[in-house]
């Protein structure tokens, strides 16, 4: 049984019917209504407006969540959306595949910028140990991207399947920038083909891209690539529609099933032998806190307490400049390029953080009239025109990816008075980023800012910078260690207190890397299933069943 | 340049978002308006219409290119309110309404919104552009002017014509001027 589709969820379903298991896959979230090549057209306004079936991302009025800063507050009704299609998130994800580099496993022992009271702990494994998994990930998903040897990225041992992107407008500035600057600008790694492979077309660089399911199936998320090899085994069924509410144990405290509700919202009861929990970083915890017994009633597997804690949502810094030539960043997808100077913490800046400053400019005609114009900009009338004539075509944007500790007081738990459209306590996120991670917001502000002056911008803006409220890079609310005093999951992704239960989402990661968390959950899932599978054929899951 | 002098001078003339200027610009428009018209009103009433386009007209005005009320964004918001803006009707049945009151409170002796001067015009939206009705009508008319013209708007293309986007399924590179730079700058 593996509960969500999406990063984790896919390879686990994919490398367990493989191996001869039969799989059920309980997916929240419908089929959802793209990569049809029949139909399509690029319509933005359709795919703006999908129906409640063809949604790809959680509703917060139905999957109603609350917000608050600290415990203190009470929180108000929140906006935390995420992946809820066959898929999950990696349908709508701007496809991102940066490996987390080998410190990023362990920045405490290695990183004196780190400052103390912080939950930064090292990952109970290491990069050499994960390294192969990755290579299995890019090769198996299929990214994009080019190997390059530099300190700023993670040492590779083979290519990439196919090369990266073809270069953008605002890539060329960001290299050109670069370049006066003295730093390093490198192709990001994306999980969208440029060649044909493994079976799909390569992208058509139209430009309908990240929040939109990809309609030519070049973008290599879990429902194209791992979920029909998981269909082929005959041995695996994927339930869309089907939210589960419960993972069920029995009296000696092992997995039996799960209950959830169907599309009509009917109680189901499904029996399993194992349990995979890939629901991702924050619907998981809650999933585990809703699982209360009488052997575990804080919460299932939470004999720590620290199911839900250490929430890293993501935070991101965005500064955007006008330029005198057209860029067309409406064409092809949403970024090529990013600059990686600054991906290590560095004690000169007087705190602990780093980060990925990526280039896009990404706006399709409804983004640029409703909302995409310079923040000066009348909203209607011949002002508005002109600024629409003036700016179309012509902005670039960077947007930086940064680190966020895990801090213990950050966490999702059960809200006690509100409830989701299924009647279940409504998720609540409490979270306030510490102060180190603010100040590297600012600093990967400034730096954007004088990125794309040096760039040559004729206006450049940033907005003043915030943290996450919500967000689709959840992750760290069940980490990993060795210690089930501190953790909630082994080194193996198998809970402390429950041994047929196993977790594989970014819930498990320790810390949150530059905020790119999406290959690391699939090279992890890559191993995490090899090791299922392994125990699974000695005997060693101790099943209920 | 050649296109500023023009547009200064229109704005000078003011007489650039008249029917007859329109008619002798863009012929083509003015032909598949009255089909469309001909089609008939899925919400509005004829009045109503009538007001409706003068606010879409000012939202997003004509200049030397059509705007708004050229691209049809008026029966695009009349087909949105009986369809995926249907919750919207009564916010435009008030919103409407609200607007003649302003006008008249403003503008003594003046029936309605749209028989006002445009200069007029513009300063009874001003004075409502930080309501939801002006908001939501806005934000309609921009979306009719920046949708597939199969929703009703952005005809002939008018929105992505004035935004210079390529509707093309796909796209090769180079896609801007800063990559071509780059490219030919590598070949040499």
């Amino acid at each position: 049984m593996v509960i969500g589709s999406g990063a984790g969820g896919g390879i686990m379903a994919k490398q367990l019917s493989a191996a001869g298991f039969s799989v059920v896959v309980l997916e929240q979230g419908g089929w959802g209504k793209y990569g049809r090549e029949h139909e399509y057209n690029k319509d933005e306004w359709l795919q703006l407006n999908l129906s409640e079936d063809d949604r790809l991302m959680s509703d917060p009025a139905r999957q109603r969540n609350t917000f608050r800063r600290s415990d203190k507050e009470k929180a108000v009704a929140g906006t935390h959306s995420y992946g809820c299609v066959v898929g999950g998130g990696t349908v709508t994800y701007g496809s991102s595949s940066w490996r987390h580099l080998p410190y990023e496993f362990k920045e405490v022992s290695t990183d004196p910028t780190i400052p103390s009271g912080t939950g930064m702990a090292d990952w109970p494994i290491s990069y050499e140990e994960l390294e192969p998994y990755y290579t299995q990930a890019e090769w198996e998903v299929g990214i994009s991207g080019q190997r390059i040897q530099s300190p700023f990225l993670a040492p590779m041992s083979k290519d990439y399947p196919v090369p990266p992107v073809p270069l953008k407008s605002s890539g060329a500035l960001l290299y050109a920038s670069a370049g006066k600057l003295g730093l390093t600008a490198v192709p990001g790694p994306l999980a969208i083909i440029t060649k044909p492979y493994m079976g799909r077309a390569a992208c058509v660089n139209c430009g309908i891209c990240s929040g939109y399911g990809c309609q030519v199936k070049a973008r290599s998320s879990s429902a194209v690539t791992m979920l029909p090899l998981a269909e082929k085994t005959g041995r695996c069924e994927i339930r869309a529609k089907s939210y589960v509410r419960e993972i069920a144990v029995d009296n000696a405290g092992r997995v039996n099933g799960v209950v959830y509700f169907d599309a009509q919202k009917r109680e189901v009861r499904q029996k399993a032998k194992a349990v995979v929990l890939a629901a991702n970083g924050t619907e998981s915890a809650r999933l585990l806190l809703m699982s209360k017994s009488a052997r575990f009633p804080d919460g299932l597997a939470n004999s720590s307490g620290m199911v839900g804690r250490y929430l890293m949502l993501g935070n991101t810094v965005t500064a955007n400049a006008l330029f005198d030539h057209p860029l067309n960043e409406y064409k092809g997808v949403i970024s090529g390029a990013a600059v990686v100077d600054y991906v290590p913490s560095d004690p000169k800046r007087g705190f602990y953080g780093g980060g990925r400053i990526t280039a896009r400019g990404y706006q399709t005609p409804l983004d640029l009239g409703l909302n995409g114009l310079s923040p000066e900009a009348p909203r209607w009338g011949a002002g508005y025109k002109k600024a629409l004539r003036e700016e179309a075509n012509h902005r670039m944007t960077t947007l930086s990816f940064v680190t966020q500790m895990p801090l213990e007081t950050n966490r999702v738990d059960l809200d006690p008075d509100v409830k989701d459209e299924w009647g279940l306590p409504a998720m609540r996120i409490t979270t306030t980023s510490h102060p180190d991670d603010v100040k590297n917001m600012e600093f990967f502000r400034k730096k954007s800012i004088e990125i794309l002056e040096a760039a040559g911008a004729k206006k450049v803006w940033a907005p003043p910078v915030n943290d996450a409220r919500g967000g689709a890079h959840n992750r760290g609310t069940c980490r990993m260690g060795d210690d089930p005093k501190t953790s909630v999951v082994d080194k193996y992704h198998r809970a402390h207190d429950v041994p047929n239960l196993f977790i594989v989402d970014g819930s498990v990661m320790v810390t949150g890397g530059r905020n790119h968390p999406t290959m690391t959950i699939q090279a992890l899932a890559f191993r995490a299933a090899d090791h299922l599978v392994q125990n699974a054929r000695k005997g060693l899951l101790r099943t209920s069943l | 340049m050649k296109t500023r002098s023009r547009r200064a001078f229109l704005a000078e003339s003011s007489a650039y978002s008249g029917a007859a200027w329109v008619a002798a610009n863009f012929p083509a428009i003015l032909t598949a308006q009255k089909s469309a018209q001909q089609g008939g009103l899925t919400f509005f009433t004829a009045e109503q219409m009538k007001e409706v386009e003068a606010i879409v007209a000012q939202i997003i005005p004509a200049d030397e290119t059509p705007g708004a009320k050229e691209a049809h964004c008026q029966y695009f918001i009349d087909r949105a309110l009986s369809g995926f803006a249907k919750a919207s009707q009564g916010a435009y049945t008030k919103g409407l309404e609200d607007l003649q009151g302003r006008t008249r409170q403003m503008f003594p002796g003046a029936a309605r919104f749209s028989e006002l001067s445009a200069a007029q015009q513009i300063q009874a939206l001003t004075a409502i552009e930080k309501t939801p009705f002006f908001n939501l009508i806005r934000n309609h008319t921009v979306i009719g002017f920046f949708a597939r013209p199969e929703h009703g708007g952005n005809f002939e293309k008018i929105g992505w014509k004035l935004i210079e986007y390529n509707d093309s399924l796909n796209h090769k590179p180079p896609f801007g001027y800063y990559d071509a730079q780059a490219l030919a700058a590598k070949k040499g």
